[in-house]
């Protein structure tokens, strides 16, 4: 085993790695803040030093992608005095302040490293405003206790827990919470979370998607306990969130690791969903007919470069992909099941707790139907690129799909990069998706504009 | 006060320069204050009165220091940055890769990502330690990538754990012959990022300036500035002098070269601490005019140069042709340009800069926001005091304010200015800002882009193409609101919530 080699606790919990991380390919939990961003109508408020959440965000929205996002996040920005006298002082004043100047249906108070170091008893000053009746959480972040995807479900659980509370009413049949890609963190996110509200409302169901511009946000968050059942769509951000819920509020659960790209995998995941929900089969097949019957128009058409009369470029054929689970999953069964193309190396970013990792690694293994790949985790990029430097090439022309940080290797490579993931630097994206139906036909059109401008452009 | 090298981290500018971030009021009683405070006249009667910081409760989450030491480290070439420091620190990796490639390919340097790593610190280390995880990353810094230095920036959590960066430094530099710089930079040390300047400069000064210079260079001008392009050589070369370039991205050779120099400039006394280091401890002497924005300042600017470097005898051509050659283009950008109402928000001397760039171009202006305050500067020269300078020379600024980049009170200085347009550097908050209001606004990245002549033409030319977008941004201001109380959406008072607690 390397030494480099990340040694996460076995209990599902975040352990941070032991070796250092060059080209950093997450923030620390504090930047769960993104998150709180994302859900309309709530608004994070910062207990830590005056950089760390602009930092964040910054790393995760701005220059990843560009997507921009409201960001005017209320700060201790924490001094000297702070860290000798304690903060709690200061975080008081400062929500006082806040609830004069702002205006949220939900407050988020996330503490960084600072207080966890020095001591602050943040949740006593929260909880004076608790029981005020403010709409105020406190989410625990401290930046050396995690990363921004266990921060993202220490926000959830928060806010599940001190704001949506207790539930014993009725249950409505059809609803549905969605948890699934980290808002910010994937450069597609917003898009994203549009098309599966999409399809899954296509086939009879209604939908919390609780992130993002397809969501009625803090209303959504309440509906939540009301829900029929959770969907996890990703191969394991979220499974302790759908496990709370159902302890909380007896909620069953469906788990799927992968989240569908193209008609073919989107097409068998609503099948799945419908007969968990036992929703309407008839109205989902009338659905997915209609989806693919546009959908293979398309495909026919494509057909039309892809099989060759545009034989001049070099079409790739092994996949190279370095990313966080979900999205690395998702491409490599799309572009492997509905393109035809060869595993190559498969590189996992965000240090999933071990727990998960066997059930992550089984995936791979039946990628597509008689196709195995073996995927690694690794979140230094110097690692990284060892690893795809030991990757057998032989014969093949691979094609990367990853972060700004594979710009360099996929030069070596002379292979043309697709930017999927944190970050990415390269790609302005509004609301272009990468799932589902249209989005599958969105990831053909980059990914071969990609291959075709290598050829011309150099 | 002496700039004082002996120990490895250099004094905050509050402590050294009184340095403040929060005041409002005109710039005149702002620039008599300072002078009556902490200035050369300390304590005569200038119509000033004891400089006093003024306060609110509200905050938004601004910068830190530790940012502005580590970028600027990163992009020095052959340098490799350690961030000692949860991961979260270390996030900003990506943009300063950009930012380096970006200058890179601006400068004509070898286009690759710069080296950075971060130690990564857990739960465990924040109990046991970290300085074993340091060691190890120092050493795997150096087989990865044999840099020719290596910085090690501390954190918030490093500095609170106490971990002692300073002999694992020293005793890691014996065992890999090549320098490692420690860089104390705790966020929460000072309260203003530039701090972070004079951290990264500290660590030059003490360890990568030739300390006995071989020989001096007579034809030698150092430069200091923020960053970007070169648009000091075409100035300078005429009076026979080669430019310097430092901070914003340089080689070790240039860097130890600044000892060499027959003198040293600064574009922005922000970070004026290298300059006035070099003169303290290497007879380097420091420019003291006013900075080069607008014609006279600019002519001045260069008359103090050829003074210290003797080249009199060269400068008046050199400004005539100048002057000449700008001339047409100057007047039909003045006539464009007239009438029209502008609003700065920079930093400090920054900002005093391009508010009289903007008069210069006879664009109206009497708002301003300056991200911190200095009331002095390291040499204490009152020839660098450029806010008392700014109102001498083009009048006062009715409403100036001093906020570190705080949204909700930009808000209530642009909602009172009512700009045509806004020119802003710290492109983060306050240009998203001024365009969700349906403002126009000029981003600085570069911070040459103002400077010298040519500068008048590059910000008159930058003014004009970014007008006609006043069509996007009216648009989505009139969809989008921002999410403060009515009663802040109305407010023009930037300090109104310290004063009256609504
Ligand atoms: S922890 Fe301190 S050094 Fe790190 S980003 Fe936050 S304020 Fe800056």
């Amino acid at each position: 085993m390397s030494p480099l080699e990340s040694k996460a606790a076995a209990d599902g919990e975040f352990c941070s790695p032991s070796g250092p991380i060059e080209q950093v390919r997450y923030a620390c939990s504090l930047g769960a803040l993104a998150s709180v961003i994302a859900i309309p109508g709530a608004i994070p408020i910062t207990h830590c030093g005056p950089g760390c959440a602009t930092k964040q965000f910054h790393a995760l929205s701005g220059l990843n992608a560009y997507q921009g996002g409201e960001f005017h996040v209320p700060s201790t920005n924490i001094g000297n005095r702070e860290v000798i006298f304690g903060g709690t002082d200061r975080l008081d004043e400062l929500i006082e302040a806040t609830l004069k100047v702002m205006e949220a249906g939900l407050f988020v108070v996330q503490s960084g490293c600072i207080p966890g170091l020095v001591g602050d008893d943040v949740a006593s000053v929260v909880n004076k405003y608790r029981r005020r009746g403010v709409p105020i959480v406190f989410a625990e972040t401290s930046g050396y206790r995690g990363n921004n995807f266990t921060g993202h479900e220490t926000i959830i659980r928060a806010i599940i827990d001190q704001y949506v509370g207790a539930y014993d009413g009725p249950r409505e049949a059809g609803l549905v919470n969605v948890w699934s890609l980290l808002p910010y963190h994937n450069p597609f996110w917003r898009g994203d979370l549009g098309e599966i509200r999409r399809i899954l409302e296509g086939i009879g169901l209604r939908v919390n998607i609780l992130f993002g511009p397809s969501s009625e946000g803090v209303a959504e968050w309440q509906a939540i306990p009301r829900a029929q059942f959770n969907l996890v769509l990703s191969p394991w951000l979220g499974l302790a969130t759908a496990q709370h819920l159902q302890q909380t509020y007896g909620q069953p659960f469906l788990h799927v690791p992968a989240i569908p790209i193209g008609a073919k995998l989107t097409g068998a995941f609503l099948r799945q969903v419908t007969a968990f929900a036992g929703l309407d089969p008839q109205r989902a097949e009338a659905f997915i007919a209609r989806e693919e019957k546009e959908y293979y128009l398309y495909l026919r058409d494509f057909s039309a470069f892809y099989a060759g009369c545009t034989s001049q470029y070099r079409l790739p054929s092994q996949l190279v992909v370095v990313s966080e689970s979900a999205y690395n999953l998702a491409v490599t069964r799309f572009m492997v099941d509905q393109l035809g193309l060869v595993p190559g190396r498969q590189v996992i970013t965000e240090n999933p707790p071990q727990a998960f990792r066997d059930a992550i690694r089984a995936q791979y293994r039946r990628v597509a139907d008689g196709v195995s790949a073996e995927v690694d985790f690794a979140e230094d990029g110097h690692l990284i690129r060892r690893l795809i430097g030991e990757t057998d090439f032989t014969g093949q022309l691979p094609i990367v799909f990853g972060s700004t940080w594979e710009g360099e290797v996929a030069r070596q490579l002379e292979a043309p990069l697709v930017e999927i993931g944190y970050p990415s630097t390269d790609e302005v994206v509004l609301s272009r998706s990468y799932v589902g139906y249209r989005g599958a036909l969105a990831l053909i059109e980059r990914t071969y504009t990609t291959v075709v401008r290598a050829s011309t452009m150099g | 006060m002496a700039i004082n090298l002996r120990t490895t981290q250099a004094e905050t500018r509050e402590q050294r320069l009184g340095t403040i971030t929060h005041w409002e009021g005109n710039a005149g009683q702002l620039a008599r204050d300072s002078a009556h405070t902490h200035g050369c006249g300390r304590g005569c009667d200038n119509g000033g009165r004891r400089l006093c910081e003024q306060s609110t409760p509200f905050a938004q989450a601004s910068m830190c220091a530790e940012h502005i030491a580590v970028t600027n480290a990163t992009i020095i070439q052959e340098a490799l940055v350690i961030q000692h420091s949860p991961i979260g620190c270390a996030v900003s990796q990506s943009s300063t890769c950009r930012y380096y490639r970006d200058l890179a390919a601006r400068r004509g340097w070898k286009l690759e990502d710069p080296q950075s790593i971060c130690t990564n610190l857990g739960e465990q280390d924040m109990v046991f330690g970290g300085i074993a995880k340091l060691e190890q990353t120092i050493r795997e810094a150096w087989e990865r990538h044999h840099p020719k230095v290596i910085f090690v920036a501390t954190s918030c959590a490093t500095g609170i754990i106490g971990d002692d960066v300073d002999s694992a430094a020293r005793q890691l530099e014996d065992e890999i012959g090549i320098p490692v710089v420690p860089l104390h930079c705790e966020g929460f040390k000072s309260r203003h990022w530039s701090s972070g300047w004079d951290v990264i400069e500290h660590g030059i000064l003490r360890r990568l300036v030739r300390p006995d210079p071989p020989r001096k260079q007579d034809d030698l001008i150092n430069v200091i500035h923020l960053g970007g392009p070169d648009v000091f050589t075409p100035l300078l070369a005429p009076l026979g002098l080669r430019v310097n370039l430092v901070m914003g991205g340089n080689t070790l050779d240039r860097l130890a070269e600044l000892s060499e120099a027959a003198a040293t400039v600064t574009m922005c006394f922000v970070l004026s601490y290298l300059a006035t280091g070099l003169e303290q401890e290497y007879g380097v002497p420091e420019i003291k005019a006013p900075l080069p924005y607008g014609l006279a300042d600019t002519d001045e600017w260069l008359r103090e140069i050829a003074r210290v470097t003797h080249r009199e005898h060269l400068v008046e051509d050199v400004i005539a042709r100048e002057r000449a050659r700008i001339a047409p283009e100057l007047a039909r950008l003045r006539q464009a340009l007239a009438g029209k109402r502008g609003f700065v928000a920079a930093g400090a001397a920054f900002a005093h800069g391009l508010l009289a760039d903007l008069r210069e171009l006879g664009v109206e202006v009497d708002g301003a926001y300056s991200f911190h305050h200095d009331p002095s500067t390291d040499s204490g020269d009152p020839r660098q005091d450029t806010l008392s300078h700014l109102v001498e020379t083009w009048g006062d600024i009715p409403n100036y304010t001093v906020s570190p980049d705080q949204h909700f009170q930009a808000h209530a200085a642009l909602l009172r200015a009512k700009p045509d347009f806004v020119i802003c550097r710290h492109s983060g908050s306050m240009a998203v800002l001024t365009a969700r209001m349906g403002i126009p606004v000029l981003p600085i990245f570069y911070s040459n882009d103002g400077l010298g002549y040519e500068g008048l033409l590059t910000i008159g030319r930058s003014i004009l193409r970014i007008l006609p977008r006043k069509r996007f941004c009216e648009d989505v201001a009139a969809h989008s609101r921002f999410p403060y109380q009515p009663w802040w959406l109305e407010q023009t008072n930037p300090f109104a919530l310290g004063a009256d607690p609504a």
